[in-house]
């Protein structure tokens, strides 16, 4: 044994040796990228055995109404759970939302997708309160524009992943943003928003959630993909009848945002809403399109432009998007462009009204109205203008309303995944009541 | 003694090597659901290459136009870059060429590419500026344009992309900023350590180079008698041999590489790539039967020069000023040398091994085989004929940490075994594998 021992430190040897170190080294090297890769794999792991409380119709009207469902939906979760929908009601989770299909790396909230059927039964309970009766708007156009992302979903192949890079890096949907820039220097506050979003999100989610996480680690299924279970929705603040807080719900084409305070609405926008494809039929064989009430009483509008009216609300821009969309707060623009409404008919001024209720028709009824009111008396200080063509049928075909209060913009663009087609993207902001004007900009 | 020292080196850059590669993240994703532009900059010494990529259907509703001429005219006057103190620099606006893109959540559409060479005042600054850039975005005001830097020698950036900024409109009043470029210090320290990188992630994602290498290596451990590989030789002289195949490799492709940066001259790509292909090829006949016994260095040497040619594509593309290509040359076969070292390194004992297996022939007969049908893809792909062969062969360079893992067990393999068997030698006495 003695001779073996000495034999194996034999001049002869060392060269193995050395190639030993030199290979579990690399070894070792590439086990843990290997590994640090594999980590990066998106990984849905949800506790679904939460069934609790059967779920109460909600008690109360109005903002009582939106608490109690909101509390009835709290009580169906699992405290994981209610961690991802119960969030600070910061400036970065306010306005960390996103028209994109980036699943929940640019939004905050649990995905509908991961809940239960009684859980997801809840929410929509909460949802039905908060967005009103109205038919095509509020909670039934959001529906339908979930159905609409299943449509992108099975036209995708299953609900493939046309986004990969926006499932696990939130850095990509920073850059996708590079929009809340109004800042001297983009690339910083993009990297603002994207530091906040993934730090001031809970991510306590159960073992097996992805180290690499964020918020997008409790993503739904897909994470970056279509289908309507890649929604969120999420509470920032408690709710209450009494307190500041705000709901989020949003997705691919949706982002719904209404903020509540003492009791009242203080805030029922920033709304984005979108929708590809514009018509489709749903299961049971109806034809569904989700944006025909907003495209139609726009359209209706820009027809009623006399020759000379048209020259005044000509835009001089061109659009392909809207401009103050996701990361944009605050940042309207300092002279109204357009036509003054003042300008208009009776007869136009009714059609600008109408052609904004559907989006203020996005918070429950009562408030709704009220809003409607206060828009009603500014029409006189409000703005109609419109760039392309006035049929809105062409990409670039684009209309704004923007008043002391109300901004909405309404515009067409070429199809994403029906290419042949065009598809639209709306947004709805108030100058002074967006996110119930708790935060400046 | 110097033998174990020379190991540990070899053990440390095995550490090292790898763990430089881990280290190079993967450019910046974007997305956005209409396409954006994509302005890259390429830092030269007194001049700054932009390189455009518009998406057609904001550009012409833009321009009005896609006619080239009249882009040309379009381009130059929406690029407008400026010294720190207001002079302007010069703008040629050169090649536009119309190609299809997809970016993140945009689908499939068309671009508009282009170039333009930005050329500042004599004597002033080319890493800081003032690009008042407004292509597209003065009149599609929801349109941006992401600029980056994608090769900035100086700064010690040969690929990838870091962002300068965005360019887009201010909403509130509806201009446009221009965009402040810093492009900070730049040294020939940074651009010298970024070749080393550059040099050896090139032989180690350059699958083709180091195929040539390892089949000449396959059969140095081997005698040849009369026309076949016959029984091992010692240990000592196959690392020899290697020794002697990897230095005459290395010095082949350092001289070609040398005087085609330095002299300037430029060889035709496709010849060069296809007599890199035949190489592989004569490579992996010499592996079944040795048609040039005893000349592998030779051999190495030459064909070394063909890869060494291949090797100053890399570096013609980078347009360096001549300081830049002396220190990019030395820094570039720096790193192919360190990453080769650690490669031939880890295969040794993989290749002595087999040449003991009883399995050993068929081993060296499949490998070159399987060489040489690589070999024989690239030659019909290089030659003008695509074919999945090539392709295959190709990706592999893109998979160098399972490359690096299944050297390395294939390393431990063979010590592990090599242990054993003198293990057994030792207890029986018996003389179990000749060592020739």
């Amino acid at each position: 044994m003695i001779d073996e021992t000495s034999r194996r430190a034999a001049p002869t040897r060392r060269p193995w040796r050395g190639f030993a170190i030199g290979a579990v080294a690399a070894l070792l090297i590439g086990g843990g990228y290997a590994t640090a890769n594999a980590a990066t794999v998106n990984g849905k792991t949800k506790d679904k055995t939460a069934a609790a409380p059967v779920v109460q119709p909600p008690r109360g009207t109005g903002v009582a109404a939106v608490v109690n469902a909101a509390n009835a939906f709290l009580a169906t979760l699992t405290d994981d759970q209610k961690a991802e929908v119960v969030l600070d009601f910061s400036a970065a989770n306010a306005t960390a939302w996103s028209n994109l299909p980036c699943g929940g790396t640019c939004r905050p909230g649990i995905g509908l997708g991961t809940l239960t059927d009684t859980q997801l039964a809840a929410a929509k309970v909460v949802l039905k309160a908060a967005q009103g009766t109205g038919h095509s708007t509020g909670f039934d156009q959001a529906m339908q524009i979930l159905q609409a992302d299943d449509i992108l979903a099975d036209s995708q192949g299953s609900g493939s992943d046309p986004a990969p890079t926006g499932s696990t890096d939130p850095a990509a949907t920073a850059s996708s943003d590079p929009s809340a820039t109004a800042t001297a220097d983009p690339s910083a506050t993009a990297t603002a928003t994207a530091t906040a979003t993934a730090t001031d999100v809970p991510t306590d989610i159960p073992s097996g959630t992805p180290p690499s996480g964020g918020p997008g680690g409790g993503g739904g299924p897909g994470g970056g993909g279509y289908g309507s279970g890649i929604y969120f929705l999420a509470f920032l603040g408690t709710p209450s009848a009494t307190g500041t807080w705000q709901l989020h719900f949003g997705g691919h084409h949706l982002a719904v945002n209404l903020t509540y305070k003492a009791g009242k609405v203080a805030g029922a926008s920033p709304y984005f809403v979108g929708v590809e494809p514009t018509s489709f039929t749903d299961d049971a064989g109806a034809t569904v399109q989700p944006l025909s009430i907003m495209h139609d009483g726009m359209l209706k509008l820009t027809s009623s432009l006399t020759a000379a009216q048209q020259v005044k609300a000509k835009l001089a821009a061109s659009f392909s998007d809207v401009l103050i969309g996701p990361g944009k707060d605050g940042q309207f623009p300092t002279t109204k462009e357009g036509i003054s409404v003042r300008e208009l008919t009776p007869a136009q001024k009714k059609l600008v009204l109408a052609a904004i209720h559907p989006w203020v028709a996005v918070v429950d009824d009562a408030t709704a109205k009220q809003l409607m009111k206060t828009y009603e008396s500014e029409l006189n200080q409000t703005f109609v203008s419109y760039s392309g063509g006035l049929g809105l049928d062409t990409h670039g075909d684009y209309v704004r309303i923007d008043g002391p209060g109300v901004w909405i913009e309404f515009i067409c663009q070429d199809g994403v995944v029906f290419r042949d087609q065009i598809h639209f993207h709306t947004v709805y902001r108030d100058h002074t009541r967006d996110y119930g004007g708790e935060f400046t900009f | 003694m110097r033998t174990p020292s020379l190991f540990r080196l070899l053990a440390g850059i095995a550490v090292a090597v790898p763990a430089t590669f881990l280290l190079l993240g993967a450019s910046p994703a974007s997305a956005h659901p209409m396409p954006h532009s994509v302005v890259l900059l390429d830092v030269h010494d007194t001049s700054v290459t932009a390189a455009l990529e518009l998406p057609v259907t904001d550009l012409q509703t833009a321009a009005g136009t896609t006619d080239p001429v009249a882009l040309r005219t379009y381009l130059t006057a929406h690029i407008r870059p400026v010294t720190t103190d207001g002079r302007p620099w010069t703008v040629t606006v050169g090649d536009i060429a119309m190609s299809r893109a997809e970016q993140t959540s945009t689908g499939p559409y068309s671009e508009v590419t282009a170039t333009a060479v930005l050329t500042p005042p004599a004597g002033a600054d080319v890493r800081h500026f003032t690009l008042d850039y407004d292509v597209i975005v003065h009149q599609v005001v929801t349109h941006i344009a992401l600029v980056s830097v994608r090769q900035d020698w100086a700064a010690g950036q040969t690929a990838g992309a870091s962002s300068v900024g965005t360019v887009q409109i201010d909403i509130r009043s509806m201009t446009v900023p221009p965009l402040t470029v810093d492009l900070g210090k730049g040294s020939a320290w940074r651009g010298f350590v970024a070749m080393v990188h550059l040099g050896g992630e090139h032989i180690l994602t350059g699958t083709d180079h180091l195929l040539f290498l390892m089949i000449l290596l396959l059969p140095a451990p081997l005698l040849a008698v009369r026309g076949r590989w016959r029984t091992p030789v010692t240990p000592r002289t196959a690392v020899t041999r290697i020794g002697r195949t990897t230095l005459a490799f290395t010095v082949g492709h350092s001289i070609a590489l040398a005087v085609s940066a330095l002299g300037h001259v430029e060889f035709p790509a496709w010849p060069v790539e296809a007599f890199i292909a035949a190489s592989i090829l004569v490579g992996a006949v010499h592996a079944v039967r040795p048609i040039f016994p005893g000349r592998e260095a030779l051999i190495a040497g030459v064909f070394g020069l063909g890869h060494g040619m291949a090797f100053s594509f890399t570096l013609a593309e980078m347009q360096l000023s001549t300081g830049q290509l002396a220190l990019s040359l030395l820094g570039f076969n720096l790193g192919i040398e360190l990453v080769q070292l650690l490669l031939v390194a880890l295969a040794l004992p993989g290749l002595l091994a087999v040449a003991r297996l009883r399995a050993g022939a068929a081993l060296r007969v499949t490998g070159a085989t399987v060489t040489a049908i690589a070999a024989t893809g690239w030659l019909a792909d290089r030659l003008g004929a695509p074919n999945p062969v090539a392709r295959a062969a190709d990706s592999a360079g893109s998979h160098t940490t399972p490359m690096l893992a299944v050297l390395a067990a294939s390393a431990i393999v063979a010590v592990l075994w090599g242990a054993r068997t003198r293990r057994k030698k030792d207890q029986t006495g018996a003389v179990a594998v000749s060592p020739g």
